[in-house]
């Protein structure tokens, strides 16, 4: 299989297959490879590359689940580096950040499976944090959790997404999808949801109008036709439902963890997996390149290997930090801006859905605190508005 | 003009080299035929200004000769005629396959060799037409080649090397070139007379295919080309200059002997500032900090490169008034006689200053200092070399002229040097360019930078408050155009140092061939924001990762054995490049 047949089935809008997908992992040329997910990239966004002001919490660290790559999560509360946020605590670092001035759109919160919480303390957590700032877009549990807290309160999975959208859950994070593959799930994360479950809660999700992200956790003990398996079965569910916003592949970190004496993947995989995502993937819009996991370098450089998005401004990320990131804590925006200015690409501040929160006209000024919706093109905000009904 | 005899023996893969003479197109030489130890012996003996004399006998030969630059016999392989192989082995047990394998490195079988002073630049040119009309008419075998450019120099200086440990002759393998005044014999490949404006496509293809772009080329991919097509056109560029997907690293340890500095740079977060004390001609450092390391320290310091499989020490320093010619003598006496290292040392800043200091001229310095052991001469210092830009951030620092005059002479007395560039300082693409076109105009004349590196500046606690761009992206793009700008600069070093292992990674994908140096020890950049670590296993895991195979290598780019396996640090690769 050469890749200007594959380049061929891309120009006919054909969907690869699973054989592309090896074939594109294995291609000895890189940059070839980039070149294909590069058009794909421009083509859907042109020169765009979108950011956002975020904020992450993670609430506990505490977690019935011994994934085996983890360098963040604690057994039990009483383990060495356990903690818990108070809900006072954890809403604390939303007022801290909006007393520094700063603004946000955007709350992340992924957590530990902690088995002593009360339901009431996630149902609180967001109410709370709606309460402080009501406009800020909740983008919190992954499937993961709700899956826990469906076995752990028993209480079915779309009664789950209720009484958290209640609350004020906006969207889900995409994490917890590691690999998909058995025989992986079985070695490095046998506590947690199955491939099955995991998709389902996201088809649930979906159907209720939420949206959400998804991801995969590559460069530990996978094979390549289990990342392109993995990578198909999201395309799948996507080509279902549609309610994917973006893939964001999450390269593993090994310091901390009982993974430690792998070697992780260098920047060469993290590129391929951008670029082969962006072929692989067409039905999902958008792909972030995490910079908190790939470094400012890497992740400025995915954006010439099929990303479109960089993410936010972060502050106060653990879960990467405890596996060895060495990337700062947070990032500002005008950092942001000028990082995907450098890049050659036009800086767009975003909301959680996509929405265009600030745009830069290109000139290397950054964008504007203004709502310049007309710098997007046409198609842009009809596909936004479709977004929107969607939701 | 007087009639220059030339001595040749008639060998098939010689022939070409000959041609335009013997079909009397080119006038104004004599040939005299004879087997090759005839055409040795009429050389020694004066009878003869030049012969045509395999790389082998040149390195038996105990006088003083020199290589005709930009001319030889290259082979790629080993030729269909036994016979003209074993002719240029002796002594040597091996076959051009072989030795090419060994040492990553071209065999040089044939060069034109004479007295310092032979001949001139304007008779150095009919020899090179002379080939050019050989090569025109064709017929010659397959698998050779006939250009001595910086990649053939190496190999030449490792085969004479070879040849004189062999013989047990402990004289240094320096190779030294005729000088023929400025201009080289080297073959043009010169830009496409007359070319129309191409677009940018057509420009990176041409480039691609080895191709020289214009300066007015360079400045218009500098501004328009996209990362991933300048990353392509370099890729493919790096295959053809290095094929078989090999990419080098060096043990060496980068020691500072001072931080005593006279140069004041804005952009330099190492160096300590000196005051000239009251009495006699002494200087001392204004701050507490200021060092210079003691015999012991340096023993230390070196003995764990040794002891680390480390070949070479990368000797540099601040420009210390206090230090003389002496004492940079005496030091590498010093380290020859007691450590298996080579001297990679003294960026051409330190050597002009020494010449100042000394009143002597920069040949003068550096012939005392090749005698004393120095290897090669380090191109850092170079930072942009465009006064414009060094009258902002280093008023006190060489010009660009004595930078490129230092070069030149240490390339002159057979050195090699490596060559750098740092981006950042608010220089504009026309700096830039001019920067890579001093390099490669230099390098036509005497081939002798072995590599270019470049990184961005690293601003973190020095004076220089610039808001530059200094991201991976302008580094990728930089890097790439090098590649592809510097036809004649045969490696690209990727400066992991600066950038971090990963875009040290991606940059083989972007013109890299070699990951740079499994660095010991750093002074510099790490004061000023970059620290990143790397030991030698980690590198191979980075070069295979990406692709390719890892190879050891010393400064001539010679592989060397222990390369290539994952033994991490501690290896058996000392002493190997001499």
């Amino acid at each position: 299989m050469q890749l200007s047949q594959i380049a061929d089935k891309i120009g006919a809008g054909i969907p690869l297959d699973f054989d592309d997908g090896v074939v594109l992992y294995r291609h000895g040329n890189l940059l070839e490879v980039a070149a294909l997910a590069n058009q794909v990239r421009e083509q859907r966004h042109g020169q765009r590359t979108y950011f956002n002001r975020n904020l992450h919490i993670n609430a506990t660290n505490v977690c019935v689940a011994g994934c085996r790559f983890c360098s963040f999560a604690r057994l039990r509360e009483d383990s060495a580096g356990a903690y818990t946020l108070t809900l006072e605590q954890a809403w604390q670092k939303l007022r801290d950040r909006l007393a520094e001035g700063s603004s946000l759109t955007e709350i992340h919160i992924v957590n530990g499976l902690h088995d002593g919480l009360p339901f009431s303390y996630y149902t609180d957590l967001l109410a709370g944090l709606k309460r402080i700032h009501p406009t800020v877009h909740l983008k919190a549990f992954t499937a993961v959790e709700i899956f826990f807290f469906h076995q752990h309160f028993g209480m079915p999975v779309v009664e789950v997404l209720q009484r958290l959208r209640e609350a004020g859950l906006d969207s889900l994070p995409g994490g917890g999808a590691e690999i998909f593959a058995d025989r992986v799930r079985r070695k490095l994360c046998p506590d947690k949801c199955d491939a099955d479950a995991w998709l389902d809660v996201h088809r649930t999700a979906h159907g209720m109008g939420l949206r959400s992200n998804c991801t995969m956790l590559y460069g530990h003990i996978e094979t390549v036709e289990e990342r392109v398996e993995h990578l198909l079965r999201l395309r799948e569910l996507q080509t279902e439902t549609g309610g994917f916003q973006t893939f964001i592949p999450l390269a593993f970190h090994p310091d901390g963890n009982a993974l430690r004496k792998l070697p992780g993947p260098t920047a060469v995989e993290d590129l391929r997996t951008f670029a082969v995502a962006r072929l692989l993937l067409h039905n999902i819009p958008h792909l972030k390149a995490y910079w908190i996991m790939l470094g400012l370098k890497t992740a400025q450089t995915a954006q010439w290997f099929g990303a479109d998005d960089i993410d936010g401004t972060v502050q106060e990320e653990r879960i990467y930090h405890t596996a060895g990131a060495e990337t700062p804590q947070g990032l500002t925006s005008a950092e942001l801006v000028h990082l995907i200015e450098q890049a050659g690409r036009v800086a767009i501040e975003r909301d959680t859905l996509y929405h265009v929160v600030a745009a830069g006209d290109g000139d290397g000024r950054g964008p504007q605190r203004s709502y310049r919706r007309s710098m997007v093109a046409p198609s842009e905000q009809s596909e936004q508005s479709e977004q929107v009904e969607d939701a | 003009m007087s009639v220059v005899a030339l001595a040749v023996p008639r060998r098939l893969t010689t022939r070409p080299l000959t041609f335009g003479i013997e079909h009397e197109r080119v006038a104004g030489f004599t040939l005299a035929w004879g087997e090759v130890d005839a055409c040795a012996e009429r050389l020694v003996a004066g009878s003869v200004a030049l012969a045509l004399l395999p790389s082998t006998c040149y390195a038996a030969l105990a006088e003083d000769l020199r290589i005709l630059p930009g001319i030889a016999v290259t082979m790629l392989a080993t030729p269909q005629s036994p016979l003209a192989e074993e002719q240029v082995l002796d002594p040597l047990a091996t076959t051009i396959d072989e030795w090419c394998a060994r040492t990553g490195l071209p065999f040089v079988s044939w060069v034109w060799v004479g007295r310092p002073g032979a001949i001139d630049r304007v008779q150095a040119e009919a020899l090179g037409r002379s080939l050019e009309l050989g090569r025109a008419a064709g017929g010659q075998e397959a698998g050779l080649a006939y250009r001595l450019g910086g990649q053939e120099l190496s190999g030449l200086a490792a085969l004479v090397e070879e040849v004189r440990t062999l013989g047990g002759v402990r004289q240094r393998g320096l190779v030294r070139l005729l000088d023929c005044g400025d201009g080289p014999p080297a073959l043009p490949r010169s830009a496409r007379p007359g070319a129309v404006a191409r677009s940018t496509d057509a420009l990176l293809a041409d480039a691609a295919s080895g191709e020289r772009l214009s300066p007015e080329d360079g400045l218009r991919l500098y501004h328009t080309a996209a990362l991933l097509d300048l990353g392509r056109a370099a890729d493919l560029r790096r295959q053809a200059l290095h094929p078989g997907d090999v990419v080098t690293y060096i043990i060496d340890r980068n020691v500072n002997y001072t931080n005593l500095c006279v140069t004041a740079c804005k952009f330099c977060n190492f160096y300590r500032p000196v005051a000239r004390v009251a009495h006699g001609g002494a200087y001392a450092a204004k701050s507490r900090d200021g060092y210079t390391l003691s015999y012991a320290e340096l023993a230390r310091k070196l003995q764990e490169t040794v002891d680390l499989g480390g070949v070479q020490v990368l000797l540099q320093g601040g420009v210390n008034p206090n230090l003389r010619l002496s004492y940079y003598e005496e030091l590498f006496r010093w380290v020859k006689a007691n450590f298996p290292l080579a001297l990679h040392a003294l960026s051409p800043e330190e050597v002009s200053f020494i010449a100042k200091l000394e009143g002597l001229s920069l040949a003068q310095v550096l012939e005392r200092l090749v005698a004393a052991g120095l290897d090669s001469l380090p191109g850092g210092g170079a930072e942009i070399l465009d006064d414009e830009i060094r009258d902002l951030i280093s008023p006190l620092k060489c010009r660009t002229d004595t930078w490129l005059a230092v070069m030149r002479e240490a390339h002159a007395l057979g050195l090699r040097t490596t060559s750098t560039l740092v981006f950042g300082f608010g220089e504009e693409g026309r700096h830039v360019l001019a920067h890579l076109e001093r390099l490669r105009a230099l390098q036509d004349v005497t081939s002798g930078f072995t590599a270019f590196i470049c990184w961005p500046f690293q601003a973190e606690g020095t004076r220089l408050k610039l808001h530059d761009d200094t991201t991976a992206h302008r580094y990728l793009r930089t890097f790439a155009l090098a590649r592809l700008y510097l036809d004649n600069i045969p490696n690209l070093q990727v400066s992991w140092p600066t950038m971090g292992p990963a875009l040290g990674q991606i940059a083989l994908r972007f013109g890299g061939n070699d990951f740079g140096s499994a660095m010991i020890e750093e002074n510099v950049v790490s004061q000023a924001g970059a620290v990143f670590t790397l030991s030698a296993a980690g590198i191979e895991r980075c070069i295979g990762a990406a692709g390719f195979a890892p190879r050891r290598r010393n400064m001539r780019y010679q592989f060397l054995s222990g390369a290539g396996s994952s033994a991490g640090l501690v290896s058996s690769a000392a002493g190997s490049a001499g």
